[in-house]
């Protein structure tokens, strides 16, 4: 038997399940077993249920998205004569590139100072992310308005009545918190010792950043900058309250839409917004895996613990 | 050459300063208009007079029952996830071979990407009343009229248990999949039946598990304003929206701005007091050895 071959058997049994040979303990187990992956079919089917809703919806041919009438693709015609909708997504999408670029530049600098420069400050700065991560979002965002407000127009900082610029500001707060968060956790678990090394052999500490740490973390950097990006994508609350009528973006006209009337396209654009984010998402999971994490690793960083 | 030493947090400078201009000075100028009035028609805040006014105001019994009602779906929103979620987690964690693990977990985490606003609006389709779902109910005789759920305070506990539900299942899983075969299999060796094996094993080893679950479930739901406008209509409302609504409609800051600190300060404290709870809960099944999982448990 060839050396690969062994070492794929053993790959295999290993990915069996450990308690497989005992074989009565199989059969006593198989009802429990059966319950379990009923309820989570059925948790799963629940958590689907009003996505696969949308997605069918968006192909309602009907005048109001909740009422169905035909199946088509008049709706997704329809976005090509709504200048409204197009600029709302494209609002959308310019303000969460450039939240995610900023937000994962200076989450990443944080970051790399709180895995490679630890000490009493950590613990501050690392209090005030959780202040951040759990401050409900309609708290930041009635917060944010009047303080905009104050600097644009009392304090005459032009910039702050800027429609992409104020959406950003309302982005960046847990985008930041969420990249500094999975940047150090990159580094906390790579040793020092590549960086030692660089410093030794007299490379300045600039030099040492960017052709050693930042390569280090550069998985995390990724993922977290895809994370931004969605998470900007969807922010709904702080950018209902600090946007400037002309710069709404996607998840403000929708909720107007709840109040006013929801229409078929609001389905159409949502199924291609999902689209996209999934796309982002399979992005952030291949880099992951490519730089070695397990699927558990990858759920962990994801859900930003 | 004498290098240069830069304070340690330097490279956090520019988050630190970001966060404190868009993040700390702001919600200090909120609790600062708290302590104001309202000015007349046209003013939204004033700070001449200070008082704590706002505060005996934003707890009268008008606005008092949408905090209680809050709480309600908070606690209620919170347990159901937990009671949902876990067997999903477990099941996941522990009975799934592992080379499906990637998929399951992707397929929860889904709809958590989402965007949120709209996974709701499909629930308010199929919630409303000329639904398919309200039409099959009736179809099978389960229901006599159409569907009166819609615009409810149950259809806010669905959309909350639905939007925050992944937020449970994957610190749960995370937390039992660290607990392991091994000690399982150890407890069962040693004599200790399935129920008392997760009892005493499984569920105190996941203990950080559930609590970060049960935290990051919690908060979040109590501030929420974004399911209860789409499905609470008047009965479903939550404090969310009433923050919302003397900021957007009633333009009285200063009320508004005590309503946002009481509705930060009962989701603190009421956190205090379920981690007081589960610490009590959990003291029967402390034993007498710890063990520690990993550097990072």
């Amino acid at each position: 038997m060839s050396d690969t071959e062994t070492r794929r058997i053993a790959l295999e049994r290993t990915a069996q399940d450990p308690s497989s040979p005992a074989v009565p303990a199989k059969a006593r187990r198989s009802v429990s077993d059966r319950l379990f992956m009923i309820w989570g079919i059925a948790v799963l089917l629940f958590l689907f249920a009003p996505i696969l809703v949308i997605l069918v919806y968006s192909f309602n041919t009907g005048r109001l998205l909740i009422a169905f009438d035909g199946f088509g693709l008049d709706p997704f015609l329809t976005i090509l004569n709504k200048p409204a909708i197009q600029n709302a997504v494209s609002v959308s999408i310019r303000s969460g590139v450039l939240s995610a670029l900023f937000a994962t530049a200076i989450g990443t600098l944080a970051g790399v100072a709180m895995a490679r420069r630890p000490g009493k400050w950590v613990g501050w700065f690392l209090a005030v992310l959780v202040l951040v991560t759990v401050t409900p979002e309609i708290v930041d965002a009635v917060s944010l308005l009047p303080w905009v407000v104050f600097l644009g127009q009392d304090l005459g900082l032009t910039i702050f009545n800027d429609g992409i610029f104020r959406l950003i500001v309302g982005n960046s707060l847990f985008s930041i918190a969420v990249v500094s968060y999975i940047v150090r956790a990159r580094l906390v678990g790579i040793s020092e010792s590549l960086e030692e090394a660089s410093a030794d052999l007299y490379a300045p500490p600039l030099r040492t950043f960017w052709r050693i740490t930042l390569p280090l973390a550069m998985p995390a950097v990724l993922a977290g900058g895809l994370l931004s990006f969605t998470l900007s994508l969807d922010n709904t609350i702080i950018s209902s309250f600090v946007s400037v009528s002309g710069t709404t973006p996607w998840p403000v006209y929708v909720l107007s839409a709840v109040r006013s009337g929801l229409r078929p396209e609001i389905a159409s654009v949502s199924t291609l917004m999902l689209i996209l984010t999934l796309l982002a998402l399979v992005l952030v999971a291949w880099v992951l895996k490519r730089s070695g994490d397990s699927a558990t690793q990858i759920a962990r960083t994801m859900a930003g613990s | 050459m004498p290098r240069l030493r830069l304070p340690k947090a330097t490279l956090a400078l520019p988050a630190w300063v970001w966060l404190l201009a868009f993040f700390a000075a702001p919600v200090a100028l909120i609790i600062w208009y708290s302590f104001g009035y309202k000015p007349g028609i046209f003013g939204t805040h004033a700070n001449d007079i200070l008082s704590l006014d706002r505060y005996a105001e934003a707890l009268s019994p008008t606005f008092f029952t949408t905090f209680a009602n809050t709480l309600w779906v908070g606690v209620a929103g919170t347990v159901l996830c937990l009671i949902i979620g876990m067997p999903v987690a477990y099941w996941m964690a522990v009975k799934v071979p592992v080379a499906r693990r990637g998929l399951l977990i992707a397929a929860i985490m889904i709809p958590f990407w989402t965007n949120f606003l709209v996974r709701t609006i499909g629930w308010q389709i199929i919630l409303s009343p000329q639904g398919w779902l309200s039409q099959g109910l009736q179809g099978l005789g389960l229901i006599d009229g159409p569907l009166e759920i819609l615009y409810s305070r149950t259809a806010v506990l669905i959309g909350v248990v639905y939007n925050y539900l992944p937020l449970m299942i994957l610190p749960l899983f995370v937390a039992f999949d660290r607990v392991g075969e091994p000690l399982r299999e150890a407890s069962k060796d040693l004599g200790a039946g399935r129920l008392q094996t997760f009892l005493r094993v499984t569920i105190p080893l996941a203990r950080p598990g559930i609590i970060a679950g049960l935290l990051l479930v919690y908060i979040p739901l109590m501030g929420d304003y974004i399911t209860a406008t789409v499905l609470g209509g008047a009965k479903g409302n939550m404090a969310g929206q009433m923050v919302a609504a003397q900021f957007q409609t009633a333009q009285n800051w200063a009320l508004g701005s005590a309503m946002a600190v009481v509705l930060i300060l009962t989701i603190l404290l009421s956190a205090a007091i379920l981690g007081l709870v589960i610490w009590l809960a959990s003291l029967p099944f402390r034993s007498h050895y710890r063990l520690r999982l990993g550097a990072d448990a």
